[in-house]
């Protein structure tokens, strides 16, 4: 495997710290944590921060009125979307669409950004749906988390472009999961990257421990519920084809982590009925005219 | 009594137990004749199944399964075994979802 661009000292930390000097965080998302997270803040406050940003603020309008929530009235402000859906789901909504901008220029020929983001987002609305099936309160950090869960492959595209080739290759030539392999080279996989680059941006553990264990959910040591649905709905979106992360295989489904989950097995092809009508909408929300 | 799925309830059965949405607020009664307006509120509120009264247990099978012709069904398995080279196909979840791209396939192979 082609191991030119992995330098002989890397480790995890090194890789989030190379990726910080290319990507950051839109400054929005600091900011609407730290009103959302102040207690006297009110509901204007954070509706003054969102609308400052008006292209967050579409969308997070559009996702409020698409059939994701189902909502008979039209929710037509943030202050009413904030007052509806809540102001923790508002926040992890906001992060979803903030870090879903921050990844752009990555070469097509490396990955293609549309069916990484289609995945992605399949596994989202899908990790949202198993936790709304659960009756989950904040249904919105599970469906951020799905979203986010892969970002660390973008992260090892980014950095060690030549790695990443040589991984797609020798997953095709080994018929071997991608996530073994980066285990087996690096000494971790792309989870941990994405997770330790959520922390490093001191997004809730909630979102960003699920995203670590996405592949060993009972690793989890605060959320493995939630890892468990992010788990479950990767193995999902991977069985029905729905978008395409590189990842040729189904990962293995831990069995811990399905009993945690308590779903009889007839409920998945509900779940999925439900998921399928707000693919398309949520993808165009999300993605906008992007490539 | 018995869970059904909302997919497979008709108009005319009665609920054998309260239908509650994700934070526990109460949908609908135990007793309640569901109707055309019933369904549609369950499938708003993500509600995947409830107990119907007289329902027996575990009759949710798939009857589609039984109508795709047998010979498209095993070329079909045999064109998805590869995606799950590294899944364990016994685990109940796995067979289910191995199900399900089967009928997806079928479905789009007949259109």
């Amino acid at each position: 495997m082609a191991n030119a661009d992995i330098p002989k000292e890397y480790t995890l930390d090194w890789l989030v710290n190379e990726t910080e000097n290319v990507y950051s965080l839109p400054i929005i998302y600091e900011r609407l944590t730290e009103v959302i997270n102040h207690p006297r803040s009110s509901i204007e406050d954070i509706t003054r921060v969102i609308s400052e940003d008006q292209g967050l603020t579409a969308r997070l309008l559009k996702l409020a009125n698409s059939p994701l929530f189902g909502y008979f009235s039209k929710i037509d402000t943030i202050g009413k979307a904030a007052t509806i859906i809540g102001t923790q789901q508002l926040q992890a909504m906001a992060l979803a669409v903030s870090v879903m901008e921050v990844f752009t220029g990555i070469p097509e020929n490396l990955v293609n950004m549309k069916t990484f983001w289609q995945h992605s987002i399949a596994c989202g609305i899908t990790a949202r749906a198993l936790a709304i099936y659960r009756r989950e309160a904040n249904v919105e950090r599970v469906f951020a988390a799905g979203i986010l869960h892969d970002v660390g492959r973008l992260v090892i595209c980014t950095a060690m472009p030549q790695f990443f080739t040589g991984l797609l290759i020798a997953g095709r030539e080994e018929k071997a999961l991608l996530f073994r392999m980066e285990e087996e080279s690096l000494g971790f996989t792309h989870a941990d990257v994405g997770g330790r680059l959520l922390e490093k941006w001191r997004i809730p553990a909630s979102i960003a421990e699920p995203v670590a264990f996405h592949h060993s959910p009972d690793k989890a040591r605060k959320f493995p519920l939630e890892a468990a649905f992010i788990h479950l709905a990767d193995i999902i979106c991977k069985s029905l084809d729905l978008g395409f992360n590189g990842e040729r295989f189904v990962p293995p489904l831990e069995p811990s982590s399905w009993e945690r989950l308590d779903i009889p097995p007839a409920a998945l092809a509900e779940v999925v009925k439900h998921v399928e009508p707000q693919m398309a909408d949520t993808m165009a929300i999300l993605r906008g005219g992007g490539p | 009594m018995g869970k059904i799925l909302t997919d497979n309830l008709a108009p005319g059965m009665f609920l054998g137990a309260d239908v509650r949405d994700r934070s526990g607020r109460l949908l609908l009664g135990r007793g309640t004749e569901l109707n055309e307006r019933h369904l549609y509120i369950l499938r708003t509120w993500g509600v995947v199944d409830v107990e119907i009264a007289g329902a027996e247990e575990g009759g949710n099978d798939p009857k589609t399964a039984k109508t795709i012709d047998p010979a498209l069904w095993a070329a079909v398995e045999k064109k998805i075994a590869p995606l799950f080279l590294h899944a364990d196909n016994s685990h109940p979840a796995i067979k289910e979802l191995m199900c399900m791209r089967i009928m997806r396939e079928a479905a789009d192979g007949k259109r």
